[in-house]
C-alpha cells in the first residue's frame, strides 16, 4: 500500500495498515511534526490537508488515504527552505509558547486562507475553534493569520 | 551522590574542554531532596556559559522549555554582558549528567532566581577576557574598552573573543569574596542593546516547520510501544485484574505485572490500544471519589463553626462578632492542566559497558527528579541514569513527577528493548494531579465612612505543594505541621483594616493533588477580589477608586496597576444596553508580583450565553527583560481566567475521574476570545518578577465582577454558568 505525502511516495508496510493516518505519519514514515492531543477530533494538533482539504488524521484509518496526496507541516516550507508566508507570520508575531499546538493550527490556517483569501473575525472564529491551544495563543494566531493573508494577497 | 566540586563536574563532563569558562573557586555542592529544590545563588550561574574557540558563546540552558521561554530571557541577559547579539549564542539543553542538580522548573521563578547568577557569570567572563585582552594589546585594563563581540581601544584598535580564545580549557575563577563586576542588564542608566527589547525565542523556527523537539518525535531504532493502565487516584489499590483477553491480541510482546502496576508492550500503538482494553481492572479506594465527599471535606462554614482554622496566617485584633457588611461564602472548582501535549517518555537499558546503563527521554519540569526516582525505581546508581530532556508541550505545573517515565522504565526493562510510552488524553485526566477544590468564607465589616473595620477570611483547601502524592509519606506529617507554600499562596489581602483575621485548612481530598498554575493564589483572590467589590457595589462606591482607597497607601505598586488598567478600560466605551458590564480585580502573586485586570462581559439572554468582550490587564514585572515574551505570559493568563471564570470543571462521580477529553472537559476555544489591551509597568531597577502564573490572579474575579456589574448576579462558585444566572 502507498500513501503520497509531500509529495513522496511511501510504502506503508504490512503491519501498520489497521493504524489511523497520524500514528503512521508520526511512527512510520518519521514525519512527527503532525502531533497527537486527544485522539478523538476535538483539538486539531493532528491537522494535514488530503487532497487539499484540512482533516483531523487522528480520526481517518490510512487505508482510507491510499493513493491520496497529503500535505503536512513538514511539506510546507519550500524546498529551498523559505518558509509559507503563514509560517514567517507565525515567527514574526511571536506566535508558539511550548508550541505543541502550532503545526495542527498553521495547517487550519492554511485551509482557511485558502477558503477565505481576508478572512474576517468571524471566519477565523468559525474555522479555527477546533483549535485547542493551552497556552492561549490565540490572539496572535488571529493576527498572523490576517497578516499572512494579506501578504499572500498582495504577491498572488 | 558524590561530593564534586562545579569545577571538578565541568572538568569530568568535558564542557571546560576547550574555550574560557567561569567557576567558582568553591567546593561547594549540593544533594538534591523531592522535588528538586536547589536554587541557584550568586555563583551558581558560573559554569554555565562558555566562550568557545572560534568566539561564540555556548550557554547552557539552565531552564526547562515549556512556553515561557525563560532561557531566551535568560540569554538575553548573558548577551547583554557580553556585548553580542542574543541570536548568536548557541544554547545548550544540558542533559542531567552535564551540570549538577538544578532546581525543577515552577513557580514563575526563573527570571527571579536565575537572571543574576548568570549575569555574573557572564560578566565574570568578560571582565577575564578583558585582562587577556590588555595583555594582548600591551594597555591597561582600564584603557581597554568595550566593543561589539570583544574590546577596542580609544584608537580603535580591536580584539575579539575570537583572538583571546584558543582551544586549551580556561578557567576563570573568582573567589567568593571579590567583588562582583558591572552587570549591565541591571545598570538602568545603561542603553542595552538586548535586555528590555523584544527577540524572538530561540528554536522558534522548529515550531512552525514541524521540527522534532517533543519526547514522542525522538527517532528511536528498535522501539517498542506500551502503556500501562491509570488508577483514579494514586492511593488506589488493584482489587480485581482479568486480563486474559490480553494474549488473543495480535502484536502483544509482553504484559507487565507488578504490584498494582499494569502495562504491556506491543510492536505497534494500535495494538497496545487494543490489548489495554482487554485489561479489567477494578480498584479500592481509601476515600470514596464523589463531589459529596469533596464538598463534606471542605465545609469551611462547619469548620469555622467548630472553632479556628488549623493555620492562622494573619492575627491583628481580631474580633468574632462585628456587625458585617460582607458575609459571603465562595466556593472554587477542581481544575486540571490539560496541557496540549500528553505525557511520553522513551526509555532504553544498556549493557554494563555503556556510559549509562538506563537512558530516559523526557519533558519533565524537574529532570533530576526524575534521574532519582529513576535510580530509586531500578537500583541503578544515580550515575547510571541520564535523563535527555526534551521540550514540554506545556507545563502548568502538571509535570514534575516521575509516572510516565516510570511506566516507560519498567516496561523496558520486562522486554530488554527501548520503549516508548505515549499517554492518552484519557491518561492525562485520570492521573491528573489537580488544583484542589476549595471554599472561603469572607466577612467584612466598614464604618460609617464605608472603611474597612474588620476583615475575616477563612478558607478550606486541599493540600497543594504538601499533597500525599507529591511528598513521601513519612515526611507528610511532619511537613503538615506547617503552612502548606502553594495553600497560602493570595490569602493576605492588599486592604487595611485594625481588625484583621486570616486562617486556613489544608485537608486530604480523594483525587491526586498537585501544583496547577498560580497555586492556590488564583483561588483565593477570586474569593478577595470579589467580596470587596460586592462591598463597594452594596456602598455604591466605584470600585477601582474604594478598592486603592482601602489599601491605605501600603501598596503602591498594586495600586498603580489598577489605576492603569482602569485607564486602559476606558480607551473603549461599554455599550449602554442592559447586559453589559464592567468588572476589575487586582491582586499580589508571591508577594513580588502585581497585576489588575479589567474585564468587559455581554450576558447575553437570547442566545444564553456569557460572553468575555475585552480584557485589559496593567502588570508590574519588575524590570521587563523580553517585553513581548512577557505580553505573552499574560495573554495566556487571560485566556486561561476565561477557563477558570467560566468554562472548565474538573469532574468525579462514581468512585472514579469522569472527565475524560475535551469534550467533557472545556477549555477556551478561539471563539472564546476577547480582545486584549496589555500594559507592561516597566521598572528597571527592579529585579524581573516573572510572569508564568501571575495574571491569572485577577482575571477570574474581574470577569465575575462585570457579570454582577451586567446582571446583579454575585457569582458565588466557579465556573459560572449562564443558567446560574
Ligand atoms: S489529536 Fe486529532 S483532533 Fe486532537
Ligand atoms: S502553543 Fe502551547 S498549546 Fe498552543
Amino acid at each position: 500500500m502507498k500513501v503520497r505525502v509531500n509529495e513522496v511516495e511511501h510504502h506503508v508496510a504490512a503491519d501498520w495498515r489497521d493504524e489511523t493516518l497520524l500514528t503512521v505519519l508520526r511512527e512510520h514514515l518519521g514525519l512527527a511534526g503532525t502531533k497527537f492531543s486527544c485522539g478523538i477530533g476535538q483539538c486539531g494538533a493532528c491537522v494535514v490537508h488530503v487532497d487539499g482539504s484540512a482533516i483531523n488524521s487522528c480520526l481517518i484509518s490510512i487505508a482510507d488515504v491510499e493513493n491520496k496526496n497529503i500535505l503536512t507541516i513538514e511539506g510546507l516550507a519550500s524546498g529551498d527552505g523559505s518558509l509559507h508566508p503563514l509560517q514567517q507570520a507565525w515567527i514574526d508575531e511571536n506566535v508558539p509558547q511550548c508550541g505543541f499546538c502550532q503545526s495542527g493550527q498553521i495547517m487550519q490556517a492554511l485551509a482557511l486562507v485558502g477558503d477565505k483569501p481576508d478572512p474576517t473575525d468571524a471566519d477565523i472564529d468559525s474555522v479555527m475553534s477546533g483549535n485547542l491551544c493551552r497556552c492561549g495563543t490565540y490572539d496572535r494566531i488571529r493576527k498572523s493569520i490576517k497578516k499572512a493573508a494579506l501578504v499572500m494577497r498582495s504577491t498572488s | 551522590m558524590v561530593s564534586i566540586s562545579r569545577r571538578n563536574f565541568l572538568i569530568a563532563t568535558g564542557w571546560v574542554a576547550a574555550g574560557v569558562t567561569g567557576v567558582y573557586a568553591l567546593s561547594k555542592h549540593a544533594v538534591a531532596v523531592a522535588p528538586t529544590i536547589i536554587f541557584p545563588d550568586e555563583t551558581s550561574g558560573a559554569a554555565w556559559v562558555q566562550i568557545r574557540p572560534g568566539g561564540v558563546c555556548h550557554m547552557f540552558f539552565p531552564r526547562v522549555d515549556m512556553g515561557q521561554n525563560a532561557n531566551s530571557g535568560l540569554a538575553q541577559i548573558v548577551a547583554e554582558e557580553l556585548n553580542i547579539d542574543v541570536e548568536d549564542i548557541q544554547g545548550v539543553q544540558p542533559s542531567t549528567s552535564d551540570v549538577p542538580p538544578l532546581a525543577v522548573t515552577a513557580g514563575s521563578m526563573s527570571m527571579t532566581a536565575f537572571s543574576r547568577p548568570l549575569a555574573i557569570a557572564a560578566a565574570t567572563l568578560r571582565e577575564g577576557l578583558r585582562d587577556r585582552a590588555a595583555v594582548k594589546l600591551g594597555e591597561p585594563v582600564a584603557a581597554v574598552l568595550d566593543d561589539v563581540g570583544g574590546f577596542q581601544t580609544s584608537d580603535r584598535r580591536k580584539v575579539s573573543y575570537a583572538d583571546l580564545v584558543d582551544d586549551t580549557g580556561l578557567v576563570i575563577e573568582r573567589e567568593s569574596d571579590q567583588a562582583v563586576p558591572a552587570l549591565y542588564a541591571f545598570d538602568s542608566g545603561r542603553q542595552k542593546t538586548q535586555v528590555g527589547h523584544p527577540k524572538s525565542p530561540l528554536g522558534i523556527r522548529d515550531l512552525v516547520t514541524g521540527g522534532r523537539v517533543y519526547t514522542a518525535d525522538v527517532p528511536m531504532t528498535g522501539v517498542l510501544y506500551g502503556r500501562a493502565v491509570q488508577p483514579p487516584v494514586r492511593s488506589a489499590q488493584i482489587a480485581s485484574l482479568d486480563t486474559s483477553g490480553v494474549a488473543e491480541v495480535r502484536g502483544v510482546v509482553t504484559l507487565v505485572e507488578e504490584g498494582d502496576f499494569v502495562g504491556v508492550v506491543c510492536t505497534t500503538p494500535r495494538a497496545v490500544d487494543k490489548a489495554i482494553a482487554q485489561i479489567q481492572v477494578t480498584w479500592d479506594l481509601q476515600q470514596p471519589i464523589t463531589e459529596e465527599e469533596i464538598s463534606r471535606l471542605i465545609d469551611v462554614d462547619g469548620k469555622m463553626a467548630a472553632g479556628d482554622l488549623e493555620h492562622i496566617l494573619q492575627d491583628k485584633a481580631h474580633r468574632r462578632n462585628a456587625d458585617w457588611s460582607v458575609d459571603l461564602r465562595f466556593d472554587v472548582q477542581v481544575q486540571t492542566h490539560a496541557a496540549q501535549e500528553p505525557r511520553a517518555a522513551i526509555a532504553r537499558f544498556n549493557d554494563a559497558g555503556a556510559d549509562h546503563r538506563l537512558e530516559i527521554w523526557t519533558g519533565t519540569q524537574d529532570p533530576f527528579g526524575m534521574q532519582r526516582f529513576a535510580s530509586m525505581d531500578t537500583g541503578l546508581s544515580e550515575s547510571d541514569v541520564v535523563i535527555y530532556l526534551q521540550r514540554l508541550g506545556g507545563g502548568f505545573g502538571g509535570r514534575e513527577h516521575y509516572e510516565v517515565e516510570r511506566d516507560a522504565v519498567r516496561l523496558a526493562r520486562a522486554v530488554g528493548r527501548p520503549v516508548k510510552v505515549q499517554w492518552t488524553r484519557a491518561d492525562e485526566f485520570m492521573a491528573s494531579r489537580s488544583r484542589p477544590a476549595s471554599a472561603h468564607r469572607i466577612r467584612i465589616a466598614s464604618d460609617d465612612q464605608g472603611n474597612l473595620t474588620d476583615w475575616w477570611y477563612g478558607y478550606v483547601t486541599g493540600h497543594v505543594v504538601f499533597a500525599r502524592e507529591r511528598l513521601p509519606g513519612w515526611l507528610l506529617p511532619v511537613a503538615r505541621l506547617s503552612d502548606d507554600s502553594g495553600v497560602v499562596k493570595g490569602a493576605i489581602a492588599p486592604y487595611q483594616a485594625p481588625h484583621q483575621r486570616v486562617e486556613c485548612e489544608d485537608v486530604d481530598l480523594p483525587i491526586d493533588l498537585g501544583v496547577w498554575r498560580s497555586l492556590n493564589g488564583a483561588s483565593a483572590i477570586f474569593a478577595i477580589e470579589s467580596a470587596m467589590d460586592e462591598l463597594a457595589v452594596l456602598q455604591g462606591k466605584e470600585p477601582v477608586a474604594f478598592k486603592i482607597a482601602q489599601m491605605q497607601g501600603e501598596q503602591p505598586r498594586l495600586a498603580h496597576c489598577l489605576a492603569t488598567v482602569r485607564k486602559l478600560s476606558a480607551k473603549r466605551r461599554l455599550p449602554e444596553a442592559a447586559g453589559y458590564g464592567r468588572g476589575f480585580a487586582c491582586g499580589i502573586y508571591d508577594g513580588r508580583c502585581f497585576v489588575a485586570v479589567s474585564a468587559d462581559v455581554f450576558v447575553d439572554e437570547v442566545n444564553q450565553q456569557i460572553n468575555v468582550l475585552h480584557l485589559c490587564c496593567a502588570q508590574d514585572v519588575g524590570m521587563a527583560v523580553n517585553p513581548d515574551q512577557l505580553r505573552a505570559q499574560i495573554e495566556s493568563n487571560l485566556v486561561w481566567s476565561i477557563g477558570m471564570a467560566l468554562l472548565e470543571r474538573f469532574e468525579v462521580a462514581d468512585n472514579t475521574i469522569q472527565s475524560s477529553n475535551f469534550d467533557n472537559y472545556t477549555i477556551p476555544r478561539m471563539r472564546n476570545m476577547p480582545t486584549l489591551d496589555i500594559d507592561i509597568i516597566d521598572q528597571p531597577n527592579l529585579p524581573p518578577t516573572g510572569a508564568g502564573e501571575v495574571a491569572l490572579v485577577a482575571g477570574p474575579p474581574a470577569i465575575a465582577n462585570a457579570i454582577r456589574d451586567a446582571s446583579g448576579f454575585r457569582a458565588l462558585s466557579l465556573p459560572i454558568r449562564f443558567a446560574d444566572i
